[in-house]
């Protein structure tokens, strides 16, 4: 896979990157390189093997479903950018 | 009396009331004071220090002492949360967030008496083997090479966790390892360092690059120290649904470094005529001893070795794309001002993310994207089911496996770098652990012709910890290494 600017920026768009004229020239050659490299594990025949998403052998452990209230609402906004009467500021997204 | 004590020798000393603990804490902050140039901490949490040690004088003058941790001087990797003090993970996006919580990790380690001496410079969100992708500047080696004066990478992504132990700016530090940020710097400086079984230590409050591989682990002096700071961070957290429910272990007391009667298989597909000349060397050496100590040594075959760096180059940044999402500007951390809510995400990151973690975001978008989902993102996985049956098959013959560390030593900061797989080839020895989720751990074996140190790396099946440590320690015990970097920072 060769990756141009068109599906550079595309890519950017999803993982919500602005990127410049520079990075987006050395991405572009980077990322052809990366996935040069972990196109080798193509030549291997996967098709019998089960995935394995984590390597503990041991279920997910679920604790009891209980609220418990350790953080306070200041605690939690305290490294907030913005904020008014506790909750959470954003650009309006609604006209 | 006080230069580069271990846990070990720090407590003995305090329970000796030969020194206390504020005046072992304040030699270790003037040490710190003198280090600036090796650029070890990012924040130094003096006050907290001090206040830390007067409760350990406190307790000791009222015969109370609550542990091997109680007084000695650690510094943390700045990747895990700690109440009150700036957690950056190395990066601008998160240079302004104090959390209000303490991970669990450090939260044991409070528990037990230890003192903060501050936060550890790292690769930044812990991707790099370097150091120098930390938007804090790189990290200086202490060691230096006889032959000239470049000022040598510690190794990453906990260069400042092995670097600030290596220059004796702490008694000993913790680290995280995705693929080897604690035994790779390790290695480059001369330490010991321990990468614990997936699930024996709780991720809880550490900040997330690959939540399926991610494990915190120490930085220290010796294999015993190791030892205490295992047993101390291990154990069931009910906060980290993948914290394995097992027993925590008493691995300090249960040391035992006789191999007599140990299988241990030394991989083929490890060797390569790449292999540096002293590296293979000490390898050899290495078989040498744990033979003529009492193990056998047989050649075994993990025939998916090769496979485990490119899948391990999809299955990291794909965790790391989806946990660094939550990076946006919103709730903590960077915010750039934009009128619209998307605009300002992507100013957000754009200027908060540097190029490595661009990068990594980037490749874990593409492998995660429609159309892609199943050719990189699924087929990594299952390339992770052979690699782990490999070890699974091993495992049924021999008790450990003995490989070097890394390919190679530190090398110069200002080493060229015009493609970015190049230094992925750091981790080539260090990453199938992490895929199996198995405990690992290098240890310091010698220096090459430079005078830099070399580091061999020891694997063993999981939760068994014990077995890694007892090893480690017989070839410690037997090989004595105890060079020390010259103080040229000073």
């Amino acid at each position: 896979m060769e990756f141009d600017k068109n599906s550079t920026l595309k890519l950017a768009k999803l993982a919500r990157l602005s990127l410049n004229a520079e990075q987006l020239n050395s991405l572009e050659k980077d990322l052809t390189s990366i996935v040069s490299f972990i196109d080798q594990l193509k030549e291997i025949n996967t098709e019998k093997i089960d995935p394995t998403s984590n390597s503990l052998d041991q279920d997910l452990i679920l604790r009891e479903d209980v609220a418990e209230n350790k953080l306070s609402n200041e605690d939690l906004l305290k490294n907030v950018p913005e904020s008014e009467l506790g909750f959470f500021v954003v650009p309006k997204v609604i006209e | 009396m006080i230069e580069n004590l271990t846990i070990e020798q720090t407590s003995k000393l305090l329970n000796d009331k030969q020194a206390s603990a504020l005046e072992i804490t304040d030699i270790y902050l003037k040490k710190i004071n003198t280090a600036k140039k090796l650029n070890c901490f990012i924040t130094v949490s003096e006050d907290k220090a001090i206040e830390a040690a007067k409760e350990t004088d406190e307790r000791i003058s009222k015969n109370k002492k609550i542990g091997f941790l109680d007084g000695v001087p650690l510094a943390y990797k700045d990747l895990f949360c700690t109440n009150d003090i700036l957690t950056t993970a190395s990066s601008k996006i998160l240079s302004n967030f104090t959390p209000t919580y303490e991970s669990t990790v450090t939260a044991n380690c409070k528990d037990q008496g230890a003192v903060v001496l501050g936060k550890l410079n790292c690769d930044e969100f812990a991707m790099g083997s370097t150091n120098k992708t930390s938007f804090y500047g790189p990290v200086i080696n202490p060691w230096k090479s006889i032959d000239n004066e470049d000022e040598l990478v510690p190794g990453g992504s906990s260069g400042g966790s092995a670097a600030s132990v290596a220059a004796d700016l702490c008694v000993a530090s913790l680290g995280t390892d995705t693929g080897g940020s604690i035994r790779q710097p390790a290695s480059f400086t001369g330490l010991v360092g321990l990468k614990p079984t997936y699930g024996r230590v709780s991720r809880w409050g550490t900040v997330a690059f690959a939540s399926s591989l991610d494990q915190a682990g120490p930085i220290a002096k010796t294999v015993e120290d190791a030892a205490i700071l295992l047993q101390t961070i291990s154990g069931h957290d009910n906060k980290d649904s993948t914290s394995s429910i097992r027993s925590n272990e008493n691995f300090y007391s249960n040391l035992d470094s006789s191999v007599k009667g140990l299988k241990i298989g030394v991989p083929k597909e490890y060797m390569s005529d790449d292999l540096p000349e002293e590296i293979q060397k000490f390898w050899n050496e290495g078989k040498k001893i744990l033979t003529e100590n009492g193990a056998e040594l047989t050649e075994v075959s993990l025939p998916s070795t090769k496979t485990a760096l490119p899948a391990y180059y999809i299955i990291a940044p794909a965790e790391a794309s989806s946990n660094l999402s939550r990076y946006d500007g919103v709730k903590y951390g960077l915010r750039v001002k934009e009128k619209s809510l998307t605009e300002m995400y992507e100013s957000t990151r754009s200027e908060g993310f540097g190029d490595e973690v661009k990068r990594r975001i980037m490749i874990g978008t593409y492998v995660l994207s429609s159309g892609y989902y199943d050719a990189y993102y699924i087929k990594a996985q299952k390339i992770r089911s052979i690699i782990k049956n490999d070890f699974d098959n091993v495992f049924k013959n021999v008790d450990a496996l003995f490989t070097p560390a890394t390919p190679n030593t530190a090398f110069p900061i200002n080493r060229e770098e015009t493609d970015p797989v190049q230094n992925y080839l750091n981790d080539i020895f260090t990453v199938p652990a992490n895929l199996a989720g198995l405990p690992a751990i290098s240890i310091p074996f010698g220096l090459d012709n430079s005078g830099l140190p070399i580091g061999m790396q020891l694997i063993t099946n999981s939760f068994q910890e014990q077995m890694l440590l007892n090893i480690s320690k017989n070839l410690q015990d037997t090989i004595n290494f105890n060079n020390r970097p010259t103080q040229w920072w000073k």
